[in-house]
């Protein structure tokens, strides 16, 4: 089983996060799949508040919930680690921040 | 002198995965859940004192309540130091690293400098683990980083005794004891008897279930209280911030809590508090709600009547449903 998400799945997550945090006037393809969402240059200049939309989005379409804020913190990160912790949650796997140390 | 072996693991809260870790360190493993439960973390509160600008709501006890309360459940032994001193209180934390006994330090997290500045906050109730000395530098486990990481002795100093609210004064405290754990069923009986003793017959308007009616009651007239609409603005988001983003583990600690009970039903066999653990998760989902619908009203500057009235009827449906939900959960442990 591979731990990252098909390219299929990082373009649904996307689309999400443009319908659903409104950014009607970018296509997905304008955003880089691992930029950081909060940079306001590469990524989308998201603020908390657009996290937590997100957060919840993921909950209503994949029944996904992020129920530890700060692992939350290394997932609502670029689209790469969102579709990954998507991925991740389909599998029935846990889902381990990039850099995080082997338990 | 270099690090010891400590295995590092994140978690949702910094005081209860702290107090995991050394556990853990010590041979024994309780999870962060159940460390919450047993330590009768949850709660509610709307405070309003003379000490406090405008009014603030929590969602769990007092910090150091939960170690206490392991301590008295557990058998557990924590030894504690607050200092007045700087140089006493690093003198004291590179004795005990020396030692090679693993040392949790209260910091203002704005100083853990190995956390990407944009999640950094000022918050002086944040706990970390030292793990080692290196010349000038700790080694430091902080659940609320995936590694192990470097932070300079003055980063530390400056954590350790930033001033303000909470202000730690240089504390610590490390295991003394920590007992084989043996049959939790007492303690975990002890953790959820309190949590009900807590949200249900605290004879105070503004604690437990009637603290979240007074919060509903009150929040249609914070405008009056608000200096400006900037400020409102703030004072409505740390509502959000609360909830969600302070070491919560989402939804002021409900989704914690819900672990919990699913690993009480567990360790009790009772289908009941499996059945509760389910009901608190849903419960959790719907202070999601709440959370989001006051970071939009503070995002957009939405402060109109209906807006506060429409949170109002949210935060009162929230204490109808955790009223119920407490005297199923305390019927289900009789």
């Amino acid at each position: 089983m591979s731990d990252t998400a098909s390219p299929e799945l990082r373009l649904e997550v996307k689309q999400l996060i443009l319908e659903t945090l409104k950014f009607d006037d970018v296509e997905p393809d304008e955003v880089d799949d691992d930029a950081l969402l909060f940079d306001e240059d590469a990524g989308l200049g998201i603020d908390s508040v657009d996290a937590l939309e997100i957060v919840a989005a993921l909950q209503r379409k994949y029944g996904a919930r992020i129920d530890d804020q700060n692992i939350g913190r290394f997932i609502i990160r670029s689209v790469a680690t969102i579709a990954d912790f998507v991925h991740c949650h389909q599998q029935g796997v846990p889902y381990v921040p990039p850099d995080a140390e082997e338990a | 002198m270099t690090a010891m072996e400590f295995k590092h693991k994140m978690a949702a809260h910094c005081e209860t995965g702290t107090i995991a870790a050394l556990m853990a360190h010590a041979g024994q493993e309780l999870s962060e859940p159940m460390i919450f439960g047993i330590g009768g973390g949850i709660f509610f509160g709307y405070l309003k004192t003379p000490s406090f600008k405008f009014p603030m709501i929590v969602t769990r006890t007092e910090p150091g309540k939960i170690r206490k309360k392991i301590q008295k459940r557990l058998g557990a032994s924590f030894r504690t130091h607050t200092f007045r001193k700087p140089e006493k209180a690093e003198a004291a934390l590179d004795e005990l690293v020396g030692k090679g006994i693993p040392t949790a330090v209260q910091v203002d997290m704005f100083y853990m400098d190995y956390i990407p500045e944009y999640m950094r906050a000022h918050f002086n109730g944040h706990y970390v683990v030292v793990v080692g000395k290196q010349g000038s530098t700790y080694r430091v486990s902080d659940v609320y980083y995936p590694r192990i990481s470097d932070l300079s002795a003055e980063s530390m100093r400056k954590g350790r005794f930033a001033l303000g609210q909470l202000a730690p004064k240089g504390f610590l405290f490390y295991p003394r004891k920590i007992p084989a754990l043996g049959d939790l069923r007492k303690p975990i009986i002890k953790g959820i008897k309190e949590a009900c003793f807590n949200m249900l017959s605290l004879p105070i308007p503004f604690l437990g279930v009637r603290g979240i009616r007074t919060f509903a009651k009150k929040v249609v007239d914070w405008p009056t209280l608000a200096r400006d609409e900037d400020h409102l603005s703030h004072e409505i988001m740390m509502i959000h911030v609360t909830m969600e983003d302070r070491g919560t583990g989402g939804a002021g600690f409900r989704f914690m809590y819900a672990s919990f009970l699913q690993q009480a039903a567990e360790a009790l066999d009772n289908g009941a508090l499996a059945e509760l653990s389910k009901e608190m998760m849903g419960i959790g989902d719907r202070w999601r709600e709440v959370s989001i619908h006051t970071a939009r009203m503070g995002k957009r500057r939405e402060f109109s009547r209906d807006k506060l009235e429409e949170l109002k009827g949210m935060i009162l449906a929230r204490a109808d449903e955790e009223e119920r939900f407490f005297r199923a959960l305390r019927k289900a442990v009789k």
